[in-house]
């Protein structure tokens, strides 16, 4: 979560309303997401068992579904 | 780009009077109201106003700004030119107050209550409370046509719009417009009335005459901002997820370009004196000004640069236990990570 301000109960509070169960990992400074040149939120990033990003952006229903299928796909 | 002055955390939205050369900000995440000279790019005061103020009205008539701070559930009011405050209304506990709109012509602010699923009717003179209306769950964004004397509340969460009489405070009607609404804007002079769709990157566009649909405008990610030009030909939608502004011919009712700007826009406005547009960029905590926005500019590469390059390593807190988490416990597997922020 790229967060600057009150970042852990920010993240937590969001988490909790939108019900993410995964890992929620605190971006405070921006600076993982300008490392990856991330410019707004939400973006999807997905990344291959070789560690690879594969996709960025992806954030309907369609696209990330789509996105992953692909991954998947590929993999196996 | 002419400048991009940083003004403070979370700037959301953006209010212009090109008369005065003066935008007015308002910047979420240090509960205040900024204000900008446009011809300097400079601050030239800043005002405290509520909890998280996410969107931010003028009232011309009258010289005041008018703020919807989400988190302390008021709405604040003030001098446009001193920055003195003027009056903090309540609106109620919990009511989640994340969206304005205007009738300069009746004289009244709306107040979009996210939380409660209602709006609640100002007198912009008198600035009393005079009435409040049934929304739905997730009400926010309020587009006005004046003409008409109607209201269109964007309800997020229910994905509809509700459409009330802006003198009576009558509910008129529900229109469903899928998922995900997030900001509403109207311009009764071209009848169209403009629902940004934050979930699927889309703009609907309707007809404020009869209430159809008219087409849908395939966007960027996350549209939660939009203005149009004063003479209508243009639309200018802010995509907070790629951090760029669509740029849309109204006659034809499609993307033109697109314009990049700061990390996760916000809301736009336009300079009627320069053509300049606005643009408060949330993630970046700045002020974009774009000259000429209505020509392309240099076209952004059709694959984002980290495609096909090794994610780089991170080592960053887990929120819930405070453990740092690093790359390497995802190494050989296949994952998403989402980028997101409440802000």
């Amino acid at each position: 979560m790229w967060e600057t301000h009150h970042a852990r109960d920010e993240a937590l509070a969001f988490a909790d309303v939108w019900n993410v169960a995964g890992p929620v990992l605190l971006d405070e400074s921006g600076d993982y997401a300008a490392a990856l040149g991330i410019t707004g939120v939400p973006t999807n990033v997905l990344v291959d068992a070789r560690g690879i990003v594969r996709a960025v952006g992806a954030v309907t229903p369609a696209e990330l579904e789509q996105a992953v299928a692909d991954l998947l796909k590929e993999q196996t | 780009m002419v400048a991009a002055p940083r003004l403070g955390a979370g700037p959301e939205a953006v209010a212009v009077d090109s008369t005065a050369r003066r935008a007015y900000v308002a910047c979420s995440r240090d509960n205040a109201v900024v204000s900008v000279d446009l011809d300097q790019f400079a601050p030239v005061w800043r005002a405290e106003a509520g909890k998280e103020p996410i969107p931010i009205v003028l009232d011309l008539p009258s010289g005041r700004l008018f703020t919807a701070d989400a988190r302390s559930d008021t709405v604040t009011v003030l001098n446009a030119d001193s920055a003195a405050r003027v009056v903090q209304l309540h609106i109620g506990q919990g009511a989640y107050p994340a969206g304005l709109g205007h009738d300069p012509e009746r004289r009244r602010i709306f107040c979009g209550n996210t939380a409660a699923g209602t709006i609640t009717a100002i007198d912009a003179d008198r600035l009393e409370v005079i009435g409040t209306i049934p929304a739905e769950l997730g009400a926010g964004s309020i587009a006005v046509d004046s003409e008409r004397g109607h209201g269109y509340c964007a309800n997020f969460m229910a994905g509809s719009l509700t459409v009330f009489d802006t003198e009576t405070l009558r509910p008129l009607g529900r229109i469903t417009v899928g998922e995900g609404p997030c900001k509403t804007i109207a311009d009764p002079r071209a009848d169209q009335l403009y629902v940004a769709g934050s979930l699927h990157g889309t703009v609907l566009r309707l007809s404020l005459a009869t209430a159809r649909p008219l087409g849908e405008i395939r966007v960027e990610r996350a549209p939660v901002g939009m203005c149009v030009t004063p003479d209508g030909s243009r639309l200018y939608v802010c995509n907070r997820g790629a951090g760029t502004v669509s740029v849309v011919d109204t006659a034809t009712g499609s993307e033109t370009h697109r314009i990049t700007v700061g990390n996760g826009p916000g809301d736009c406005g336009i300079d009627a004196a320069s053509g300049r547009l606005l643009v408060s960029n949330a993630g970046s905590g700045t002020l974009t000004m774009v000259d000429a926005p209505w020509l392309p500019g240099a076209a952004k590469p059709p694959t984002h640069p980290a495609v096909g390059r090794p994610i780089p390593q991170f080592a960053l807190p887990d929120a819930r236990t405070g453990e740092i988490r690093t790359t390497r416990e995802w190494a050989e597997k296949r994952y998403v990570i989402d980028f997101f922020a409440s802000w």
